[in-house]
């Protein structure tokens, strides 16, 4: 129905009334001037239409509905109240006699101010990532995932906009102490200055980030526990066969090398140890004998 | 919440058992006795209303101002202090 872009104004009576007809309202009686007809079709008929912007007839019922919710939020049924929320991007809780007067406070205010419940927005875009998820942020964002799925393409492009925008802040921000502080200079050495200041920077794959290895190819299917184990093992299986022969190879010396020693400890030093010790057994017997004289001829002299 | 009380500390520390809701951090004596008259005598009775509100950590702070009266610092004390119960025993 096009008829709202038009002035009511400029309507033929009939075409009033049938506008009226179509959208429920009472007429008024019979022998009514246009303008009565003109100020209940603005009143009825423009209001919705400037509130939602769909004009086809089969949403009416559920504005009306909506309505009447805005105004009772009491009268709701549980189910009624949750789908409310739902529609706001709250994801409610079992609506049950604790919780029922909160989640209709709850939607009283997302209806007063339907914008403050998105925290994640696209508003504070520049000022915080999207990668830094408080604990109680965590179901907000749930919450505006299902809200809008089609938003998101829109926020998306807004958040690197309003990046963009920033980053050509900065850059204009730091150009007239060029020499003094150029952060942006020394953190991207590569980069060509141009005249404006405003440097396009080739956007990087993100899967090479901190650190980690770039690689071209990654497996899109998702694989199991079992087939991640066994790639693992496989993985392990020529260093394995590798470590026990350097294994086996070490084990072998070190035996070779022990059973040459036990030789060695034997014969070379064993004969030595031999000879030494039979040499000095008569030196010492002669040394005794010897003493043994000269104290006695010392005995016999005094 | 860069520093938590003693308080907290000592309920996070444990699971919740037959805990008295006084046990709960920022719930004192007052607070405790007026959710006592509600039927929230045990913490675990409090817990499971923190459940039902999906851990929703602003509008279970709002049903404890609700109903015991609690001001802000409590109310986000005593959700703060579930919230870690809830993410090491749940």
């Amino acid at each position: 129905m096009p008829v709202f872009i038009e002035d009511p104004t400029e309507f033929s009576k009939e075409q009033l009334r049938a506008a009226l007809i179509s959208h429920n309202v009472e007429l008024p009686p019979g022998e009514s001037r246009k303008e009565v007809y003109v100020d209940l079709y603005l009143k009825h008929v423009r209001n919705k239409n400037s509130a939602d912007f769909s004009s086809d007839d089969e949403d009416l019922e559920e504005e009306q509905e909506e309505e009447a919710d805005m105004v009772d939020l009491g009268a709701l049924t549980d189910d009624q109240l949750k789908k409310q929320l739902l529609r706001y991007g709250v994801k409610a809780g079992p609506i049950v006699g604790s919780t029922r007067a909160l989640y209709e406070r709850k939607l009283q205010r997302l209806m007063a101010h339907p914008l403050q419940s998105r925290v994640n927005g696209t508003r504070h875009a520049a000022k915080y990532s999207d990668s830094e998820v408080d604990e109680g942020e965590d179901d907000e964002e749930e919450e505006d995932d299902e809200e809008e799925d089609d938003d998101e393409e829109e926020s998306g492009i807004g958040y690197k906009y309003t990046m963009f925008l920033s980053n050509i802040q900065l850059q204009l921000h730091i150009l007239p102490s060029e020499p003094a502080t150029d952060i942006l200079m020394e953190l991207f050495p590569d980069t060509a200055t141009t005249p404006t200041g405003i440097t396009a920077t080739k956007r990087r794959s993100i899967k090479g980030a901190a650190g980690r290895p770039v690689k071209f190819k990654y497996t899109e299917t998702p694989l199991s526990p079992a087939s991640l184990e066994r790639r693992e093992i496989q993985q392990h299986l020529l260093p394995l066969w590798v470590q026990i022969i350097v294994f086996l190879l070490v084990a072998v010396l070190l035996c070779f090398i022990y059973i040459l020693m036990e030789d060695g400890l034997e014969n070379p030093f064993s004969a030595v140890l031999d000879s030494l010790s039979e040499q000095p057994i008569p030196d010492q017997l002669t040394l005794i004998t010897s003493s043994q004289d000269v104290s006695t001829s010392e005995t016999v002299a005094a | 919440m860069s520093t938590t009380s003693q308080k907290h500390r000592d309920f996070v520390a444990e699971p919740m058992g037959d805990k008295p809701v006084t046990a709960l951090s920022g719930i004192g004596e007052v607070l405790g006795k007026k959710l006592e008259e509600q039927g929230f005598d045990k913490a675990f009775v409090v817990l499971g209303q923190f459940l039902l509100l999906r851990k929703d950590q602003e509008l279970f702070a709002e049903w404890l101002k609700d109903t015991s009266g609690a001001n802000a610092r409590q109310a986000a004390s005593c959700s703060q202090c579930l919230t870690e119960w809830c993410d090491a025993f749940l």
